[in-house]
């Protein structure tokens, strides 16, 4: 989540910062270029008939070099420092509030370096006068500074507060993101296991009957409501409470569908080769309950009298995004003469209008051995 | 604990809240060649059936009505009683089915599976707990 930009009330201290840095800059500038032109004031500027600081400190060595050396390395500390500022000032002027405040300061603390690189040099050239204009210009600059400062003080404290404000905001969004997540696992856990319930209501009542069609009739629908209280299982389960793995999906419901088909000494085996893919719900439910149907009815026609064999599950995307689900048996195949996209068993149908529902296509088709049936469908249009 | 389940019908005790899916449960195990003893709704109750009754196996879903919840429930039964225990979650419960996994059980089932597994779950349970009793004795 990227945090609102602190706006701030007014910004005439910032003005009024940026138009006495210019005319400092450009009195500068324009100093350094009279003195250039004009060798006059550069050679008073430069005077060194006085007596160089040596004599004061005697000449002791230690004294002196002490002097220089703490001198310099001052000198080039402050440097360093409003270098630093001046690129933080530059670089953020767009979104450091004050960043004017960052060039005063380094202007402030370069004006600093200087005396101290005129003291290290005065120890032994006396040019006391140049000392005294790095002075003056240092103290513009500072006081410059020191007006000003105290002007951005309540807007700092603005901004600090606008700035707690949002991050106290920001916690609360989070929390409250959490308990609509938790709230939403809740409710993917209820509806699956109301479904589930309905599940055993199917099984109970199949349990109840002695007449062959009419417990495959129950099995049937129990198969079907468990491929939708699968989604919702692996909905509440996943990081994304959106999305489904359709691969991991797939697989599960597969192997549960041939499980509930199964008898004592009946082989026939899934094999799967799924690309990895996740769905929304709204695809992800007619998705499960075709592909239900088509390996339930693999397993029906494709294997009749206790005949073993295979089953592949395939998932492919072509570089357009678009994907087929292919299951394909190795069972006997349909017999010549029949045209299964006529037929008018349920399950069939149910394909056909689940079909049009996701906007994909699909065909029945003989493979050698067995049939197999693709589905195509575009994982886009339901992007949740 | 029966040493031979050969020798007669084993005892089953069903612990799952949603009673119509503890009714399917008794229903296939009773097909599976179990006698199921109880089927209870509460970690509390499974606890005095399971120490009462000694069963030879326990169902134990992991979310359940009352206090005390299926990994809670299933600590005490084990204190009292060497039964194995097979937890049934839905697989998406990813902490407690972690907290579960880290306490003595003899196998995890999932609801959403229980055709394709229940079976084989359920022997593989047993067999395990029979090798472990085995070796505890030893």
């Amino acid at each position: 989540m990227s945090l609102p930009t602190v706006r701030l009330g007014s910004v005439v201290p910032s003005h009024f910062l940026k138009r006495q840095l210019d005319v400092i800059g450009v009195g500068s500038l324009g100093t350094l270029g009279v003195l250039i032109a004009w060798h006059r004031p550069a050679q008073w500027l430069l005077t060194t008939n006085f007596l160089p600081h040596a004599y004061c400190y005697l000449s002791n060595r230690a004294l002196v070099w002490t002097n220089v050396v703490a001198d310099s390395l001052i000198g080039i500390a402050y440097l360093a420092i409003s270098v630093t500022l001046g690129y933080l000032g530059y670089k953020g002027r767009r979104d450091i509030p004050y960043h004017g405040m960052f060039l005063a300061f380094g202007l402030f603390i370069l004006g600093c370096g200087g005396t101290h690189f005129v003291e290290a040099v005065t120890v032994w050239i006396p040019v006391y006068i140049l000392a005294a204009v790095v002075k003056v210009l240092t103290a513009a600059v500072s006081l410059t500074t020191a007006a000003v400062l105290p002007f951005t003080v309540p807007h700092v404290f603005d901004m600090i507060r606008q700035a707690k404000t949002t991050e106290q905001r920001t916690a609360e969004l989070r929390a409250s993101e959490e308990r609509k997540d938790a709230l939403l696992q809740e409710v993917h856990h209820r509806v699956k296991n109301n479904l589930a319930v309905i599940c055993s209501l199917f099984y109970l009542q199949s349990t109840h009957s002695k007449d062959e069609e009419t417990v495959q009739i129950f099995q049937d629908m129990e198969n079907r409501v468990h491929s939708i209280a699968l989604v919702h299982e692996s909905l509440y389960g996943s990081e994304n409470l959106a999305r489904i793995d359709f691969a991991k999906y797939a697989q599960g419901l597969a192997e549960g569908i041939l499980a509930s088909h199964g008898s004592p000494g009946v082989h026939v085996d899934l094999k799967t080769e799924l690309e990895p893919v996740t769905m929304g719900v709204d695809l992800a439910i007619p998705c499960g309950l075709i592909l239900n149907e088509l390996v339930s009815n693999a397993f029906r026609h494709g294997f009749p009298d206790g005949m073993g064999g295979n089953i592949k599950l395939t998932l492919h995307s072509d570089r357009e995004g678009r994907f087929t689900l292919c299951v394909q048996d190795s069972g006997v195949g349909i017999p010549s003469g029949v045209d299964v996209n006529m037929s008018q068993s349920l399950g069939l149908k149910l394909v056909r209008l689940l079909t049009k529902q996701i906007r994909g296509s699909f065909e029945l088709v003989r493979s050698d051995p067995g049939t197999s049936a693709h589905l195509h469908f575009s994982v886009n249009h339901h992007a949740c | 604990m029966h040493a031979d389940p050969i020798s007669h019908e084993p005892r089953a005790l069903i612990i799952e809240d949603e009673i119509l899916i503890a009714e399917e449960l008794r229903d296939r195990l009773s097909r599976l060649g179990f006698s199921v003893i109880a089927a209870v709704d509460s970690g509390e109750e499974g606890v005095a059936i399971a120490t009462r009754e000694r069963p030879d196996l326990v169902l134990m879903d992991i979310r359940l009505k009352g206090e005390i919840d299926g990994v809670q429930a299933a600590n005490e039964i084990r204190r009292h009683v060497d039964v194995p225990i097979v937890y049934l979650t839905a697989h998406s419960d990813r902490s407690t089915v972690e907290r579960a996994k880290q306490t003595e059980h003899d196998g995890f089932l999932m609801k959403s599976f229980l055709r394709r597994e229940l079976q084989s779950t359920l022997e593989v349970a047993m067999q395990r707990h029979a090798i472990r009793a085995k070796l505890k004795k030893q």
